[in-house]
C-alpha cells in the first residue's frame, strides 16, 4: 500500500496541487466542488473517478473542456458505481496475471453521485458494489434535491422542503416523505467503512476520506453540500448554511466500521435550534407561516430523535 | 476540435487533459503544467462576476480558509502563504470574504468595475465593536 499524504493542518494541505481545475460551470458558491477539492487533495495517488449525470457532471464535461486532471468517465444517470468497480475489477485482474505496466502505483477508484443518481436512479447499482465489496469508494453529494433539472423532489429532500414537484402552498407544506436514510442502509450492508461528513469540517472530512482510501473494501460517503440555486440563499453564505447544518444535528457527523461499531466524529459545543438552520433557507420559508409553524417543532424533535439514537448506537457496539 | 460544430464529435468522446505525459500530477504545480486546450483551465468565467474580491496582504495571516473553501481553485497559494487571486477562474461568489478571519478583512467584495489601488488606498480601519 501507498504511503499516506500527511496533512497536520491546513497550512499543509494548502501545499497540494490541485487535480480539479475551474472555469467548470458550477454555480457561485457551489459546494460540490468544495467536497470534491477536499476528496482529491487527500491523495497523491493516482486516481480513477467517475461521475453520475447530475450537477457535477454536466457542468465540469461539458465539450471541449474537462476540468478533471485525473482519469474521468461519465456513462449514465445510475452507473458511475458500478464503471468504477469494472475498472477496479480490471486493475486486480491485470495485476495478478502481472500485466500491469507500472504495476508500483496504487490507483484509488472513486465514484461521485448526486443525491437522485444516488438514493433513486443509481440505488440498486451501489448496493451492487456495496454488496460485492469492490475496493472503491463512493461519495454522495447531498444537495437533497435534482438541482441539475430545476429542483425536483429527490427520495433526499427533507419534509416540509418546497421542491419544484412538492411545491409550498396554500394546503401544502411541500414535501411529504421523510428523507431516506441512506446512511442507515449502506451500514447495514455490513461494508468495511461508512461516513457523513460535510466540508466546513475539512480535518474531519480529510481524515475520514484518507481512511477510507487506506480501507480494503467499499466505502460509502455522504457528503452535505448545501445548494445556493435551490436551498434558496446567497452563494456567499455556503460556509455559514454548512455550518448550520453539521451545528443543528440536522446532518450529524459520524462513521460506521464494519456496520457495528458507530463514532460520531464531531459534537458541536453549541448545539443551534434547527429553526435557524430553517430560516436560512428559502425553500424553508413557508413554514414561518401561522399555518405550518407545527412543522418546526416536528423537525425538532425529529432530529433529536435521530441524535438520541446515533448516541444510542455508538454505546451499544451492535 | 476547432473545426467542427458543437454537435460534432464521436460518440464516446476522450478528451486529454494535459499535452504530452504526464507522470506526477499531484506533484506538478499548475504553473509547470502542459494544459492542453481541452482542459478548463485554459477557459476563463471571469465575465461571471458582478463583484471581485481585492485581496489586502497586510492584514493576511495565511491561515488558509479561503484557500480550502474556494468552490473555484481560484485562491493561490504557495508554500503555505496566500499569494493572490485567479481572476480567470472567479466567480465573484464571495466565500473567501465570509470566512475571512481577520479584523479588518483581508478580502473584500468590491463592484467589478471598482479600481484595485484605489479600493486598497481606502481599506477600512478595524473594527473595534467585534
Amino acid at each position: 500500500m501507498s504511503e499516506m499524504k500527511k496533512i497536520k493542518n491546513l497550512k499543509e494541505f494548502s501545499t497540494s496541487a490541485d487535480r480539479f481545475e475551474g472555469a467548470n460551470l458550477l454555480c457561485p458558491g457551489c459546494a460540490h466542488s468544495i467536497i470534491v477539492r477536499e476528496v482529491l487533495n487527500a491523495t497523491n495517488d493516482d486516481l480513477v473517478l467517475a461521475a453520475s449525470t447530475g450537477c457535477l457532471e454536466v457542468c465540469t464535461a461539458v465539450y471541449p473542456y474537462t476540468s478533471w486532471d485525473a482519469s474521468w468517465i461519465h456513462i449514465g444517470f445510475e452507473n458511475s458505481s458500478t464503471a468504477v468497480a469494472g475498472a477496479e475489477a480490471m486493475y486486480n485482474a491485470l495485476k495478478t496475471k502481472g500485466r500491469l505496466k507500472q504495476p508500483d502505483r496504487n490507483p484509488k477508484f472513486v465514484a461521485f453521485g448526486g443525491d437522485g443518481a444516488s438514493y433513486d436512479i443509481g440505488f440498486q447499482w451501489i448496493s451492487g458494489c456495496m454488496e460485492r465489496n469492490h475496493n472503491m469508494m463512493y461519495i454522495v453529494l447531498d444537495n437533497e434535491v435534482y438541482a441539475n433539472t430545476g429542483g425536483q423532489r429527490s427520495s433526499s429532500t427533507p419534509i416540509g422542503s418546497s421542491a419544484t414537484t412538492s411545491p409550498a402552498g396554500s394546503i401544502s407544506y411541500g414535501e411529504k416523505m421523510n428523507k431516506k436514510d441512506m446512511m442507515g442502509i449502506m451500514a447495514a450492508h455490513n461494508i468495511p467503512y461508512t461516513a457523513q461528513v460535510a466540508p466546513n469540517k475539512w480535518k474531519d472530512m480529510v481524515k475520514k476520506i484518507q481512511k477510507g482510501f487506506a480501507t480494503e473494501g467499499a466505502v460509502f460517503i455522504n457528503a452535505v453540500s448545501p445548494c445556493t440555486t435551490e436551498w434558496k440563499f446567497d452563494p456567499k453564505d455556503t460556509m455559514h448554511l454548512t455550518d448550520l447544518s453539521t451545528d443543528s444535528l440536522v446532518f450529524p457527523l459520524y462513521e460506521v466500521i464494519n456496520g457495528k461499531e458507530w463514532n460520531i466524529t464531531y459534537r458541536p459545543k453549541n448545539v443551534v435550534p434547527v429553526e435557524e438552520y430553517l430560516a436560512a433557507q428559502g425553500r424553508f420559508k413557508h413554514l414561518f407561516k401561522d399555518q405550518y409553524k407545527h412543522m418546526i417543532k416536528e423537525w425538532q424533535e425529529r432530529v433529536d430523535a435521530n441524535w438520541e439514537y446515533l448516541n444510542r448506537r455508538e454505546e451499544a457496539r451492535v | 476540435m476547432a473545426n467542427t460544430g458543437w454537435d460534432e464529435f464521436e460518440i464516446g468522446a476522450m478528451l486529454r487533459s494535459f499535452d504530452g505525459k504526464i507522470d506526477d500530477i499531484a506533484g506538478t504545480l499548475q504553473e509547470d503544467r502542459a494544459y492542453s486546450p481541452n482542459n478548463s483551465f485554459v477557459a476563463s468565467v471571469a465575465d461571471w462576476r458582478i463583484e471581485k474580491p481585492v485581496f489586502n496582504k497586510d492584514f493576511c495571516i495565511d491561515c488558509q480558509f479561503c484557500w480550502i473553501y474556494c468552490p473555484d481553485i481560484s485562491i493561490i497559494s504557495r508554500d503555505k502563504k496566500m499569494i493572490g487571486i485567479d481572476m480567470d477562474h472567479c466567480k465573484g461568489c464571495g466565500i473567501c470574504v465570509e470566512v475571512c478571519p481577520t479584523n479588518p478583512k483581508s478580502l473584500l467584495m468590491f463592484p467589478e468595475q471598482a479600481d484595485e489601488e484605489t479600493e486598497l488606498a481606502n481599506w477600512p480601519a478595524k473594527d473595534e465593536e467585534n
